[in-house]
Order: C-alpha cells, then structure tokens, then sequence
C-alpha cells in the first residue's frame, strides 16, 4: 500500500478539516455550557502524552481503545507516540532524564524492576482492585506490596506448525496440555521432521532473539529448574536440571534441528522464518499470530499446539504493562486512563484485535472470539495458566535486565561456541551473583 | 578607482601592522566554531566527566567513581575481545583498502574506457549510509537465504559458508563489506593525487628505461605521499570509530567475534544494562587510542612530507 502525493495531500486536508470541526464543536458546546463538568485536575482540558510500542494490529486497537476513552472523556485527549520496540527504552531514558517523561507509557514485565526500584512510578493502590486480576500476573506489576502500573495484557508462547510438515513426517500434534510432547517425544518429532525438510529449511525455530534469551527459562522451568534462589538473592541455575536444560537446548544446533543463524544473538525470528516457509515450526508469541495470518496468506495450512513438557509444563511471562510516572503533571487524569484501560470492556475489545491474552479474572474464565484465527489460540491460552507466582517473581527481579544479557552471552557460547553445560551453568551462577548481589 | 586603491593599502597597512585580525573574520568561523563546540567539544568534555562517574538512567543523576569505570574494563572479558577485534579490523582494512584504493586509482587514470562510470560504480558505497550497506550485507550474507550462499551452491559448492553462525566467518563478511564501502574513498584521493604527479616524470623515466612497476614504486608511491599520509589517518579513524556496519550486520555476533569498541560501547551504555558511565569509558578508551596514533603518525612523516 503506496500513498502518492495528492492521496497524502487530501489526506493531510481531511485531517485538518477534522481537527477544524473538533476545534469548532469544542467551542460550541462551551458556549452552549453543555460541556460536561470537569473530571480532571485542572477542569479544562488535558492531553496525556502515551509512548509505546506496537505492531499494525496492536496500534489499531490501542486506537479503538483510546478513541472510546476520550468519548467518555471529552476533557482528556490522548497523544500517541509509537516508537520502535528496540528503542523504546533510549527514548524514555532521555526523556526522564530531561525531566519530562510521558504521560503514560508502555513497560515490558521484565523491565518493570528497574522502574520500581528507581520509584519513579505512580502507585495505583486506590484505583486498581487486586482481586480482579489473575493473581499470578498481577504480582508482575507489584513492587513493595503496591501496584505500579496496570497489567495490561500477556502473551505465551505456544508452537505453531506446519500441517503439511507433519503429515509428511506422520506426527500428530497434540491439543491439550496434558497431551504435550514430551522432551523425549520432540526429540523423536523433531528428527522425523528433519528427515523431510529440504536443504535451507529447518525442524523449527525457537523465539529466543532480540531481548528474548530469557525465553530459554521455559525449558528450565519445564525440567523443574530454577534461575535463582527462593528468596531471589542468589543463582540457582548452577544444578542438575540447569546441566540436562543447557545440553537439551545446545542439542537443537547440534542436531540441526535449529537454523545455526536462529540463536539468542541473531536478527532471525520466528515470526519471519514460518511465513517465508524455513520452518516447519515456530516457537511464537501469540501477538504474532494476527502478523503470521497476513503473511502467510494461504500458502500452506498450519495449526497450533502446547510447548513441550518435562517434569512440569511451562512457558515465559511475555506481555506488558502500562504505567505512568509519579512526577506527571497529569497523574489523575493518567490514572484514569490507566483503570479504563483494564476495564473489561477496554481489555476485551484489544485483547480479542491484537490475539493477546487478558490478565482480568472475567476475561481468562470466558471465551474472548479472537479476531483472527480463533482456532489457534486454545494452546496459548492453556499454556499462560502453567506460570507460577514465584516463576514470575524470577523474571520481574530489578536487575533481570542483566540477567537477560548474561543469559544471552553465555547461551550463545553455548549454542555456538560448543561449550559445555557444567561450563555454562557455572558461568551463568557467576554472572546471576553478581547482578543480583 | 581611488577607493580599490585605498582599500587595497588598507589591508596591506592593516596586514603589516596588526597582524590578520578582522572583525567581520568572527562572522565566518562563527557558525562553525559554534556548531563544533555544540556538538563536539561539549560532548566530548561530557564524554571524560561521564566516564568517571555513575549514571542513573532515569534520574541522569550522577554519583563520582574516580576510575573505577576504568578498572571494570580490565576485568571484562567482552571489552578486550572488543579491543583485540577493533585492532585486528583496522589491521585488516586499512591497508586493504588503500591498497586497492591505489591499483584502482592507477587503473582509472589510464586509458580505461568508459572511466567514469567506473569511478561512480567505485565511489557509490560511500554515498549510501553505513546501516543501509549494513542491510544490503544482512540480504548478501544471511547463510539460509543470502544471496552468496544461494550463488556458492549454484556453482555446484556442496554447502553454504556459515556467514552469520561461524566467528571467523561473521569477521570475513565484516571485512568484504567494510571493503567494499571504503575503496571508493581511498580511489578518490589517488585519484587526485595521481593527477598531480608530472607527466615529464614518467616519460623521463622511461627514456632512462625504468619498467612499469619500477616507475609505480619510485615515482608513483613517493609522489603520491601526502596522500597516503592522510588516508592512513583518516582510514584508522573510521576504522577504529567503525559502528553501524557492525552494528547492522551481525551485532557483534556470534558470541563476541565481531564486537568492536564502538558496539560494545553503544550496548553498555544504551542497551539494556544502561550504564552510561562505563560506556563513555569505552569511548574515552577509542578516543584516547586514535589520538596516539595520529600524533606517532604526524611526527614520522611531517619530515617526509617536506621532502615529497
């Protein structure tokens, strides 16, 4: 979709006729003296600046979601500033290093530590009901017993595969967590499914890149592991199940199950590697489902299934909050943004476009109709229930950021470098000591 | 008339007595010295006071650590990968590229035909920002679907070369793009400086009866001196400033192999662990680097210069 120069010319007239007519009924209804008496601090009116991050589907439904707010709202209008995820982080660092951070903005679970340890965020306490929400998920946005942001959405991974693939492999996949694979029997599915890929395809592709090496966690927790101890002060990655998870997963490069170019460093993901057809399966979020649906058109057929189990079944805290900074100029009216925005209406109506799953107790009991390619998304929803509170408290620590990169570095070596798992897990206990002492 | 001719004693007047001071001359350099203090200077006095102190990442609030920044760096094993690779890539390249700078440069002030298409073809790399030729290597060297591996296997090559998953091969695509940008540059300044080299000189030699390459080693390269002067320096420059290609095309991957100073600097101090003050350290560390190697450079060859 390409706009030409009259096509952005009229479109750039239609915005400004637009706004001309807001302005204009705007100052009618204030002549009127209908205008609905002031709800936030100020009385007249507030525009909140909102940063984030977000896909196609993502931003229109964060639209959609926005503009009914501001219905009920007229006082309130929201800015948003979508910036690229990889960036997200430099962005808000200058701007509250200027003194002068947005309204609202967008936090990954795992990054939620460094904002609360810095306090820089604005306690919900008096407008969020804890009980509403799934309790293992709330307590990704608790710090000190308080809430510091709303726990906006979640997403699992769970595998989405290729149905042609698997017939010609003979696999049946399997629908229910207690169905799922396990080690032994994806050992099994995998190298079956090597047998029938052709020279530049692969078994499957796991979604470890970019920031998401603490994605490996899942198998860790599957074999009954651990990163760090209970009391979240030291490493307990350095153990058996820590040894057998390091050498299963190395196992994926050495069997050529994996892409050598699909590891924890590189800038190969899932999500691309199945639409161009590399992959027989692919480890993905549910937030790329609506992505892979455009992508991959109806060039093959594909389905989805639950991670693979060991002692346990398992999958990572994806998802995100949405927070506001305690020093806002605006944090009354932010707040009320933030508890529509976890109101069941709101979360629905984004959750059901975006394929993401809610974190509302109403919303996880029912059936959500996802926009695109309902039928996939059973296993994720499964899969999410499988994290536990004290699974969650591992990755929300205030320093997982290092932990995150210690885990990326040496599971590349790993990976690619052959290292050994007792090498590795030693080295991963020194780097977890020393980011968390 | 009268007026030229008054003006004109006025500057002489004016240069014998009080030496060149003109007051419009602050006009001139105004907007240059204003940008470079804004831009350069202030940051890079920034850059030392930083590297001593930490940084909160939200606050910007700033605690002083004398050099402890420094002593991290000794015990950080990625830091010295990092320096053993900047050296081993300005090793490489540097002379690589002047050296097929110069053959260019020699080959495009012959009888070439159709020379200065050449020349563009030569010099475009330059013109295109380093993250696009980053990106252009991603499509070039990616070892399931690049366009290299798919060529080697069409040749019949049993299998493709692990450009992305093998250290030693992720440097190799480094080096061949890195070439592939810079050639074009050292061309040009040869290019110029060829031009200046007297024709005379080359027929006189070749009455005394001096070959090809003896008349391109002692006419050629002597002659063109300067030249190579300048390129060294600025070619070490970029080659120890090197980012976004980096950056781009494998980020710093697999493991550590292709980490550069510039990269691991960027990360330290905008990725994820956010430590600013240790990563104006690794910059203090390029800067301080690229300045004893361009004075040692000035004064061995300030002499011959005079010479050339």
């Amino acid at each position: 979709m390409t706009l030409d120069r009259r096509q952005l010319l009229a479109g750039g007239l239609g915005l400004g006729a637009a706004a001309g007519l807001s302005a204009c009924s705007g100052l009618t209804s204030k002549a009127g003296g209908s205008a609905p008496s002031g709800g936030a601090s100020s009385g007249g009116k507030v525009e909140l600046t909102f940063v984030n991050w977000s896909g196609d589907a993502e931003k229109a439904a964060f639209d959609a979601v926005i503009a009914a707010f501001e219905q009920a709202n007229p006082d309130i209008t929201i800015k948003t500033d979508t910036v690229p995820y990889a960036s997200v982080q430099t962005n808000l660092d200058t701007r509250f290093q200027a003194g002068n951070p947005p309204d609202l903005f967008r936090v990954s679970y795992i990054d939620m530590g460094q904002y609360t340890s810095e306090d820089v965020l604005l306690d919900l306490s008096a407008s969020l009901d804890a009980n509403a929400f799934e309790p293992g998920l709330f307590s990704a946005v608790v710090a000190n017993g308080k809430p510091y942001g709303v726990p906006h959405q979640i997403d699992t991974t769970a595998i989405i595969y290729r149905k042609d693939a698997f017939e010609a492999a003979g696999l049946t996949a399997p629908t229910t967590l207690e169905e799922a694979w396990t080690w032994e029997q994806f050992t099994d599915a995998a190298n079956k499914l090597s047998k029938v890929t052709k020279s530049g395809q692969s078994a499957f592709i796991y979604d470890w890149q970019s920031a998401g090496a603490y994605r490996w966690l899942t198998w860790l927790f599957e074999a009954g592991g651990a990163l760090l101890t209970p009391d979240l002060k030291g490493p307990a990655i350095d153990s058996d199940a820590g040894r057998k998870t390091v050498d299963f997963t190395s196992g994926f490069f050495k069997n050529g199950w994996v892409a050598k170019n699909s590891s924890v460093k590189s800038t190969t993901y899932p999500d691309g590697a199945f639409i161009s057809g590399t992959v027989a399966m692919a480890f993905a979020g549910s937030f790329l489902v609506p992505g892979i649906d455009e992508g991959v058109k109806k060039k093959f057929e594909y389905a989805a299934m639950p991670q693979p189990r060991d002692v346990a079944a398992s999958t990572d805290l994806g998802g995100n909050a949405v927070v506001a900074p305690k020093n806002g100029k605006n944090t009354e009216a932010a707040a009320k943004f933030l508890q529509y925005l976890v109101s069941e209406d709101a979360m629905r109506t984004y959750c059901r476009s975006t394929n993401e799953l809610p974190t509302l107790k109403s919303l996880t009991s029912s059936d959500l109709e996802f926009a695109i390619r309902p039928d996939l998304m059973a296993p994720f929803v499964q899969q999410a229930k499988t994290l536990t509170p004290e699974q969650v408290a591992q990755v929300t620590v205030p320093q997982f950021a290092d932990l995150n990169l210690a885990l990326q570095s040496e599971l590349e070596k790993a990976f690619l470098g052959g290292r050994s798992a007792a090498d590795t897990t030693a080295a991963l206990a020194e780097a977890v000591q020393k980011a968390v002492k | 008339m009268s007026q030229a001719a008054a003006l004109a004693a006025g500057t002489s007047r004016r240069r014998r007595g009080r030496s060149l001071w003109e007051p419009s001359a602050l006009l001139f350099v105004g907007p240059s010295v204003l940008l470079a203090v804004a831009f350069l200077i202030v940051p890079m006095l920034g850059s030392f006071f930083y590297s001593t102190q930490e940084v909160s990442p939200l606050s910007g609030e700033t605690s002083p650590v004398g050099l402890e920044n420094y002593r991290t760096m000794l015990g950080d094993a990625t830091f010295v990968r990092a320096l053993l690779n900047t050296a081993l890539f300005t090793v490489i390249t540097v002379p690589l590229s002047m050296g097929l700078g110069l053959a260019l440069a020699v080959l495009m002030n012959s009888v070439l035909p159709w020379r200065r298409v050449w020349r563009t073809v030569v010099y475009l790399p330059l013109v295109i920002s380093g993250v696009s030729v980053g990106l252009i290597g991603t499509f070039l060297y990616n070892e399931v679907i690049g366009v290299v591996n798919k060529l080697l296997l069409a040749l019949g090559a049993s299998g493709g070369v692990p450009w992305q998953s093998n250290g030693f091969w992720a440097f190799t695509s480094v080096v061949l793009v890195t070439l592939w940008i810079r050639v074009g540059f050292s061309m040009i300044i040869y290019l110029a400086a060829l031009q200046a080299v007297p024709v005379e000189l080359y027929e006189a030699s070749a009455l005394d009866g001096a070959n090809g390459w003896q008349r391109f080693r002692d006419i050629t390269v002597p002659l063109v001196g300067p030249a190579t002067f300048f390129l060294i320096i600025m070619n070490v420059i970029y080659s120890f400033q090197v980012f976004d290609t980096i950056f781009v095309l494998t980020n710093g991957g697999p493991g550590n192999s292709t980490e550069v100073l510039g990269t691991w600097a960027y990360k330290v101090a905008f990725g994820p662990t956010r430590d600013q003050g240790y990563g104006a350290a690794i910059g203090v560390v390029i800067f301080v680097l690229t300045l004893i190697f361009t004075v040692v450079q000035w004064r061995t060859n300030r002499t011959r210069d005079e010479v050339a």
